[in-house]
Protein backbone atom coordinates (compact mmCIF):
# COMPACT_ATOMS: atom_id res chain seq x y z
CA UNK A 1 0.00 0.00 0.00
CA UNK A 2 0.91 3.47 -0.70
CA UNK A 3 3.09 5.07 2.30
CA UNK A 4 1.05 8.25 1.55
CA UNK A 5 -2.22 6.68 1.88
CA UNK A 6 -0.96 5.02 5.01
CA UNK A 7 0.44 8.76 6.20
CA UNK A 8 -2.88 10.26 5.75
CA UNK A 9 -5.35 7.67 7.03
CA UNK A 10 -3.14 7.81 10.42
CA UNK A 11 -3.26 11.68 11.02
CA UNK A 12 -6.79 11.40 10.29
CA UNK A 13 -7.47 8.23 13.26
CA UNK A 14 -4.84 11.09 14.96
CA UNK A 15 -6.88 14.16 14.68
CA UNK A 16 -10.31 12.00 14.92
CA UNK A 17 -9.13 11.26 18.65
CA UNK A 18 -7.88 14.37 19.51
CA UNK A 19 -11.73 15.35 19.14
CA UNK A 20 -12.47 13.21 22.71
CA UNK A 21 -9.99 16.07 24.53
CA UNK A 22 -11.32 18.75 22.89
CA UNK A 23 -13.75 20.53 25.53
CA UNK A 24 -17.26 21.64 24.25
CA UNK A 25 -17.07 24.86 23.11
CA UNK A 26 -19.53 27.24 23.71
CA UNK A 27 -19.46 30.67 21.95
CA UNK A 28 -17.91 33.10 23.88
CA UNK A 29 -17.64 35.71 21.48
CA UNK A 30 -18.03 38.75 23.28
CA UNK A 31 -20.78 41.37 22.01
CA UNK A 32 -20.27 43.34 19.50
CA UNK A 33 -19.41 47.22 20.67
CA UNK A 34 -22.19 48.46 18.20
CA UNK A 35 -24.67 46.48 19.88
CA UNK A 36 -23.59 46.88 23.81
CA UNK A 37 -23.69 50.46 22.86
CA UNK A 38 -27.33 50.35 21.84
CA UNK A 39 -28.05 48.52 24.52
CA UNK A 40 -26.54 50.80 26.83
CA UNK A 41 -29.07 53.58 25.29
CA UNK A 42 -32.39 51.82 25.12
CA UNK A 43 -34.63 53.01 27.56
CA UNK A 44 -36.56 50.10 27.80
CA UNK A 45 -35.03 48.17 30.45
CA UNK A 46 -36.05 51.05 32.92
CA UNK A 47 -39.31 50.93 34.91
CA UNK A 48 -40.31 54.19 37.26
CA UNK A 49 -40.18 54.08 40.97
CA UNK A 50 -44.22 54.94 40.20
CA UNK A 51 -44.83 52.12 37.98
CA UNK A 52 -43.49 50.21 40.59
CA UNK A 53 -45.47 51.26 43.02
CA UNK A 54 -48.92 50.72 41.56
CA UNK A 55 -48.16 47.36 40.23
CA UNK A 56 -47.57 46.47 43.75
CA UNK A 57 -50.36 48.49 45.54
CA UNK A 58 -52.27 46.53 42.52
CA UNK A 59 -50.27 42.65 43.39
CA UNK A 60 -49.57 42.42 39.78
CA UNK A 61 -48.93 38.79 40.24
CA UNK A 62 -46.31 39.31 37.19
CA UNK A 63 -44.37 41.18 38.95
CA UNK A 64 -40.88 39.91 40.68
CA UNK A 65 -38.35 42.07 42.57
CA UNK A 66 -34.87 41.16 43.63
CA UNK A 67 -33.25 43.38 45.34
CA UNK A 68 -29.35 43.07 44.82
CA UNK A 69 -28.40 44.55 47.52
CA UNK A 70 -26.23 42.96 50.60
CA UNK A 71 -28.31 40.71 52.57
CA UNK A 72 -27.63 43.36 55.89
CA UNK A 73 -29.41 45.91 53.51
CA UNK A 74 -31.99 43.68 52.47
CA UNK A 75 -32.79 42.98 56.33
CA UNK A 76 -33.03 47.14 57.16
CA UNK A 77 -35.66 47.98 54.97
CA UNK A 78 -36.68 46.67 51.37
CA UNK A 79 -39.64 46.68 49.02
CA UNK A 80 -42.83 44.66 49.80
CA UNK A 81 -42.81 41.40 48.72
CA UNK A 82 -39.18 41.62 47.01
CA UNK A 83 -36.64 38.86 47.05
CA UNK A 84 -32.96 39.31 47.79
CA UNK A 85 -30.24 38.13 45.59
CA UNK A 86 -27.15 40.00 46.63
CA UNK A 87 -24.98 40.90 43.18
CA UNK A 88 -22.36 38.69 44.96
CA UNK A 89 -23.76 35.67 43.93
CA UNK A 90 -26.34 36.07 40.74
CA UNK A 91 -24.60 33.82 39.29
CA UNK A 92 -24.93 31.13 41.68
CA UNK A 93 -26.93 28.32 40.59
CA UNK A 94 -29.00 28.49 43.84
CA UNK A 95 -30.80 31.75 41.56
CA UNK A 96 -30.92 29.95 38.50
CA UNK A 97 -35.24 28.80 39.05
CA UNK A 98 -35.23 31.81 39.50
CA UNK A 99 -33.97 33.92 36.75
CA UNK A 100 -34.88 31.49 34.11
CA UNK A 101 -38.23 32.39 33.35
CA UNK A 102 -40.15 34.07 31.06
CA UNK A 103 -43.51 34.96 32.37
CA UNK A 104 -42.31 37.09 34.84
CA UNK A 105 -41.04 40.69 35.17
CA UNK A 106 -38.09 40.80 37.00
CA UNK A 107 -37.20 44.02 38.57
CA UNK A 108 -33.66 44.32 39.96
CA UNK A 109 -33.24 47.50 42.28
CA UNK A 110 -30.34 49.16 44.24
CA UNK A 111 -29.98 51.83 46.71
CA UNK A 112 -28.89 53.94 43.34
CA UNK A 113 -28.23 52.48 39.96
CA UNK A 114 -25.23 51.20 39.24
CA UNK A 115 -25.55 47.66 41.19
CA UNK A 116 -29.10 46.83 39.52
CA UNK A 117 -27.37 48.07 36.27
CA UNK A 118 -24.43 45.32 37.45
CA UNK A 119 -27.21 42.51 37.31
CA UNK A 120 -28.64 43.71 34.41
CA UNK A 121 -25.91 43.41 32.16
CA UNK A 122 -25.04 40.22 33.75
CA UNK A 123 -28.33 38.21 33.48
CA UNK A 124 -28.78 39.74 29.71
CA UNK A 125 -25.57 37.99 29.18
CA UNK A 126 -26.86 34.69 30.51
CA UNK A 127 -29.77 35.22 28.92
CA UNK A 128 -31.87 35.71 30.79
CA UNK A 129 -35.09 36.96 29.81
CA UNK A 130 -37.72 40.05 30.89
CA UNK A 131 -35.56 42.09 32.91
CA UNK A 132 -35.61 45.94 34.29
CA UNK A 133 -33.93 48.23 36.17
CA UNK A 134 -36.48 50.28 38.89
CA UNK A 135 -34.72 53.79 37.57
CA UNK A 136 -33.24 55.48 40.40
CA UNK A 137 -33.17 52.69 43.00
CA UNK A 138 -34.15 52.85 46.57
CA UNK A 139 -33.17 56.23 46.75
CA UNK A 140 -35.49 57.89 44.21
CA UNK A 141 -38.20 55.43 46.14
CA UNK A 142 -37.99 57.18 49.06
CA UNK A 143 -37.96 61.05 47.18
CA UNK A 144 -40.73 59.92 45.32
CA UNK A 145 -42.81 57.49 46.80
CA UNK A 146 -42.45 57.81 50.27
CA UNK A 147 -41.91 61.71 50.81
CA UNK A 148 -43.14 62.94 47.26
CA UNK A 149 -42.57 66.61 47.13
CA UNK A 150 -45.67 68.63 46.67
CA UNK A 151 -45.11 70.32 42.94
CA UNK A 152 -45.35 73.94 42.32
CA UNK A 153 -48.66 75.66 42.16
CA UNK A 154 -48.04 76.76 38.76
CA UNK A 155 -47.26 72.65 37.63
CA UNK A 156 -49.27 70.93 35.24
CA UNK A 157 -52.69 68.64 35.99
CA UNK A 158 -50.65 65.70 35.26
CA UNK A 159 -48.27 66.45 38.24
CA UNK A 160 -50.73 67.36 40.58
CA UNK A 161 -52.39 63.86 39.58
CA UNK A 162 -48.73 62.29 40.25
CA UNK A 163 -48.68 63.79 43.47
CA UNK A 164 -52.16 62.70 44.59
CA UNK A 165 -50.95 58.63 43.31
CA UNK A 166 -47.47 59.22 45.25
CA UNK A 167 -49.39 60.86 48.43
CA UNK A 168 -51.48 57.62 48.48
CA UNK A 169 -48.64 55.27 47.62
CA UNK A 170 -46.61 57.05 50.49
CA UNK A 171 -50.00 55.96 52.87
CA UNK A 172 -49.84 52.55 51.27
CA UNK A 173 -45.96 51.70 51.72
CA UNK A 174 -45.92 53.74 55.13
CA UNK A 175 -49.16 53.74 56.83
CA UNK A 176 -49.29 57.22 57.61
CA UNK A 177 -51.89 59.64 58.09
CA UNK A 178 -53.83 61.11 55.20
CA UNK A 179 -52.72 64.33 54.47
CA UNK A 180 -55.85 65.50 53.51
CA UNK A 181 -55.15 68.34 50.41
CA UNK A 182 -55.61 72.10 51.45
CA UNK A 183 -58.71 73.88 50.57
CA UNK A 184 -57.64 76.53 48.11
CA UNK A 185 -59.52 79.43 49.16
CA UNK A 186 -60.73 81.55 46.88
CA UNK A 187 -60.25 85.50 47.79
CA UNK A 188 -62.91 87.41 47.31
CA UNK A 189 -62.16 89.46 43.86
CA UNK A 190 -62.91 93.30 44.58
CA UNK A 191 -63.64 95.26 41.35
CA UNK A 192 -62.96 99.26 42.25
CA UNK A 193 -64.95 101.13 39.66
CA UNK A 194 -63.37 104.63 38.51
CA UNK A 195 -65.96 107.23 39.30
CA UNK A 196 -67.50 108.35 36.46
CA UNK A 197 -66.48 111.37 35.13
CA UNK A 198 -68.96 114.04 35.07
CA UNK A 199 -69.94 114.80 31.51
CA UNK A 200 -70.29 117.98 30.19
CA UNK A 201 -73.74 119.04 30.23
CA UNK A 202 -75.47 121.49 28.26
CA UNK A 203 -74.21 121.88 24.68
CA UNK A 204 -76.81 120.86 21.97
CA UNK B 1 -21.76 33.37 0.40
CA UNK B 2 -21.86 32.86 3.99
CA UNK B 3 -20.32 33.96 6.05
CA UNK B 4 -19.78 37.06 3.90
CA UNK B 5 -22.81 38.53 2.26
CA UNK B 6 -25.36 37.09 5.47
CA UNK B 7 -22.67 39.18 7.99
CA UNK B 8 -22.85 42.58 5.48
CA UNK B 9 -19.32 42.21 4.62
CA UNK B 10 -19.95 42.28 0.70
CA UNK B 11 -23.06 42.81 -0.37
CA UNK B 12 -25.71 39.95 -1.62
CA UNK B 13 -25.43 41.61 -5.68
CA UNK B 14 -22.25 39.30 -5.67
CA UNK B 15 -24.33 35.81 -4.98
CA UNK B 16 -24.36 34.73 -7.90
CA UNK B 17 -20.94 35.50 -9.06
CA UNK B 18 -19.41 33.53 -5.81
CA UNK B 19 -22.64 30.95 -7.22
CA UNK B 20 -21.06 30.96 -10.53
CA UNK B 21 -17.01 30.83 -9.59
CA UNK B 22 -17.73 27.95 -6.64
CA UNK B 23 -19.60 25.95 -9.72
CA UNK B 24 -16.76 26.44 -12.04
CA UNK B 25 -14.60 25.60 -9.51
CA UNK B 26 -16.55 22.26 -8.82
CA UNK B 27 -17.56 21.12 -11.96
CA UNK B 28 -13.31 21.66 -12.83
CA UNK B 29 -12.81 19.04 -9.69
CA UNK B 30 -15.28 16.77 -10.85
CA UNK B 31 -13.87 16.54 -13.96
CA UNK B 32 -9.80 16.48 -13.14
CA UNK B 33 -11.44 13.46 -10.77
CA UNK B 34 -13.29 11.23 -13.81
CA UNK B 35 -16.44 11.98 -12.71
CA UNK B 36 -18.20 13.45 -15.60
CA UNK B 37 -17.71 9.17 -16.51
CA UNK B 38 -21.41 6.64 -15.90
CA UNK B 39 -18.96 4.39 -15.75
CA UNK B 40 -17.05 5.55 -12.98
CA UNK B 41 -19.94 6.23 -10.88
CA UNK B 42 -21.46 2.90 -11.80
CA UNK B 43 -18.72 1.52 -10.78
CA UNK B 44 -19.32 1.82 -7.24
CA UNK B 45 -21.45 -0.63 -7.46
CA UNK B 46 -20.28 -3.06 -10.03
CA UNK B 47 -17.44 -3.50 -7.87
CA UNK B 48 -14.67 -2.32 -10.13
CA UNK B 49 -14.12 1.73 -9.19
CA UNK B 50 -14.43 3.29 -5.62
CA UNK B 51 -13.21 6.05 -6.14
CA UNK B 52 -16.33 8.25 -5.57
CA UNK B 53 -17.13 6.63 -2.75
CA UNK B 54 -13.65 7.10 -1.45
CA UNK B 55 -13.31 10.92 -2.53
CA UNK B 56 -16.86 11.63 -0.93
CA UNK B 57 -15.92 9.97 2.15
CA UNK B 58 -12.83 11.62 2.33
CA UNK B 59 -14.30 15.23 1.84
CA UNK B 60 -17.15 14.32 4.92
CA UNK B 61 -14.04 13.02 7.56
CA UNK B 62 -11.61 15.69 6.40
CA UNK B 63 -14.37 18.78 6.66
CA UNK B 64 -16.48 17.24 9.93
CA UNK B 65 -12.44 16.99 11.74
CA UNK B 66 -11.71 20.44 10.19
CA UNK B 67 -14.58 22.48 11.31
CA UNK B 68 -14.53 20.88 14.69
CA UNK B 69 -10.95 21.63 15.23
CA UNK B 70 -11.78 25.39 13.52
CA UNK B 71 -14.57 25.47 15.77
CA UNK B 72 -12.43 25.39 18.57
CA UNK B 73 -9.83 27.95 17.70
CA UNK B 74 -12.44 30.10 16.89
CA UNK B 75 -12.10 30.74 13.22
CA UNK B 76 -15.44 29.56 12.60
CA UNK B 77 -18.73 29.62 14.95
CA UNK B 78 -20.54 26.57 14.50
CA UNK B 79 -23.27 27.54 15.57
CA UNK B 80 -24.01 29.65 12.56
CA UNK B 81 -23.58 27.29 10.35
CA UNK B 82 -27.23 26.19 7.60
CA UNK B 83 -28.07 22.46 8.75
CA UNK B 84 -31.01 21.08 6.19
CA UNK B 85 -34.13 20.07 8.40
CA UNK B 86 -34.32 16.43 7.79
CA UNK B 87 -37.88 15.37 6.45
CA UNK B 88 -37.26 11.84 7.23
CA UNK B 89 -40.04 10.00 4.73
CA UNK B 90 -39.67 12.21 2.11
CA UNK B 91 -35.88 11.65 2.67
CA UNK B 92 -36.03 8.33 2.51
CA UNK B 93 -38.19 8.16 -0.87
CA UNK B 94 -36.15 11.27 -2.17
CA UNK B 95 -33.06 8.66 -1.73
CA UNK B 96 -34.33 5.61 -2.79
CA UNK B 97 -35.35 7.46 -6.73
CA UNK B 98 -32.40 8.93 -6.66
CA UNK B 99 -30.63 5.96 -5.80
CA UNK B 100 -31.94 4.08 -8.86
CA UNK B 101 -31.66 7.00 -10.83
CA UNK B 102 -28.03 6.59 -10.21
CA UNK B 103 -27.31 3.02 -11.03
CA UNK B 104 -29.42 3.34 -13.75
CA UNK B 105 -27.91 6.86 -15.28
CA UNK B 106 -24.46 6.41 -14.08
CA UNK B 107 -24.68 9.83 -12.98
CA UNK B 108 -25.49 12.45 -10.47
CA UNK B 109 -27.20 15.43 -10.92
CA UNK B 110 -24.01 17.43 -10.69
CA UNK B 111 -21.59 14.87 -12.33
CA UNK B 112 -24.42 14.60 -15.23
CA UNK B 113 -23.95 18.36 -15.91
CA UNK B 114 -20.48 17.65 -16.17
CA UNK B 115 -20.73 15.25 -18.46
CA UNK B 116 -23.36 17.60 -20.48
CA UNK B 117 -20.61 20.51 -20.38
CA UNK B 118 -18.30 17.86 -22.62
CA UNK B 119 -20.36 16.69 -24.55
CA UNK B 120 -21.35 13.25 -23.62
CA UNK B 121 -24.40 12.33 -25.13
CA UNK B 122 -25.96 9.99 -22.15
CA UNK B 123 -25.15 12.97 -20.06
CA UNK B 124 -27.41 14.83 -22.50
CA UNK B 125 -29.93 12.33 -21.93
CA UNK B 126 -29.61 12.13 -18.54
CA UNK B 127 -29.75 16.11 -17.81
CA UNK B 128 -32.78 16.30 -19.90
CA UNK B 129 -34.68 13.79 -18.21
CA UNK B 130 -33.82 15.39 -14.72
CA UNK B 131 -35.37 18.83 -16.10
CA UNK B 132 -38.53 17.07 -17.31
CA UNK B 133 -38.28 15.24 -13.75
CA UNK B 134 -38.17 18.75 -12.04
CA UNK B 135 -41.07 20.12 -14.68
CA UNK B 136 -43.48 16.86 -13.35
CA UNK B 137 -42.70 17.47 -9.66
CA UNK B 138 -42.85 21.21 -9.91
CA UNK B 139 -46.29 21.38 -12.02
CA UNK B 140 -48.12 18.50 -9.38
CA UNK B 141 -46.51 20.11 -6.49
CA UNK B 142 -49.79 20.38 -4.64
CA UNK B 143 -50.08 16.60 -5.14
CA UNK B 144 -46.54 16.02 -3.46
CA UNK B 145 -46.55 18.48 -0.63
CA UNK B 146 -48.29 16.66 2.27
CA UNK B 147 -45.69 14.18 1.68
CA UNK B 148 -42.46 16.94 0.95
CA UNK B 149 -43.15 18.63 4.17
CA UNK B 150 -43.94 15.70 6.47
CA UNK B 151 -42.18 14.48 9.09
CA UNK B 152 -39.60 17.29 10.21
CA UNK B 153 -36.97 16.95 12.56
CA UNK B 154 -36.25 20.09 12.16
CA UNK B 155 -32.67 21.14 12.10
CA UNK B 156 -31.26 17.86 13.99
CA UNK B 157 -27.66 16.45 13.96
CA UNK B 158 -27.14 12.75 13.58
CA UNK B 159 -24.98 12.52 16.43
CA UNK B 160 -27.59 14.12 18.55
CA UNK B 161 -30.62 11.96 17.21
CA UNK B 162 -28.33 9.15 18.27
CA UNK B 163 -27.60 10.16 21.18
CA UNK B 164 -23.65 9.78 21.09
CA UNK B 165 -21.03 12.94 21.79
CA UNK B 166 -20.20 14.31 18.72
CA UNK B 167 -16.24 13.34 19.34
CA UNK B 168 -17.00 10.00 19.36
CA UNK B 169 -19.52 10.50 16.39
CA UNK B 170 -16.90 11.68 14.30
CA UNK B 171 -14.41 8.99 15.46
CA UNK B 172 -16.58 6.23 14.35
CA UNK B 173 -16.88 8.14 10.84
CA UNK B 174 -13.28 8.03 10.39
CA UNK B 175 -13.11 4.73 11.11
CA UNK B 176 -15.71 3.16 9.27
CA UNK B 177 -14.47 4.97 6.16
CA UNK B 178 -10.99 4.30 6.61
CA UNK B 179 -12.26 0.36 6.92
CA UNK B 180 -13.66 0.85 4.19
CA UNK B 181 -11.24 2.58 1.64
CA UNK B 182 -9.43 -1.03 2.72
CA UNK B 183 -11.89 -3.27 2.11
CA UNK B 184 -12.75 -1.73 -1.30
CA UNK B 185 -9.61 -1.47 -2.22
CA UNK B 186 -9.24 -5.14 -1.61
CA UNK B 187 -12.84 -5.94 -3.59
CA UNK B 188 -11.08 -3.70 -6.28
CA UNK B 189 -8.43 -5.88 -6.92
CA UNK B 190 -10.67 -9.13 -7.28
CA UNK B 191 -13.12 -7.75 -9.56
CA UNK B 192 -12.45 -7.50 -13.16
CA UNK B 193 -10.89 -4.60 -14.51
CA UNK B 194 -13.09 -2.34 -16.84
CA UNK B 195 -11.03 -0.34 -19.42
CA UNK B 196 -12.99 3.26 -19.61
Amino acid sequence: MNLRYIFFAALLVVLGAGLFFLPEKTNTNEMAPEKLHAELFDQTRYVSTDEVAERIINQDPSLFLIDVRTADYYAEYSLPGAANIPLEDLLSPNWEDYLTQEYMDVVFFSNGDIYAEQAWMLANRMGYKNFYIMKGGLNCWFETIIKPVKPESTASNNEFDLYKFRNGASQYFTGGELILSEEIVAEAITVTRKKKKTVASGGC
Amino acid sequence: MGPLIPQGIISGEWNNVFALLIGVVFGFFLEGSGFSSSRKLAGVFYGYDFIVLKFFFTAAITAAVGMIYFGYVGWIDLDMIYVNQSYVSSLIIGGVIMGLGFIMGGFCPGTSVCGAAIGKIDAWVFTGGMFIGIFIFSEAFPLFEGLYNSDNLGSIKIYESLGISRAFFVFALILVALGMFYVTGIIQKKVKKVEY
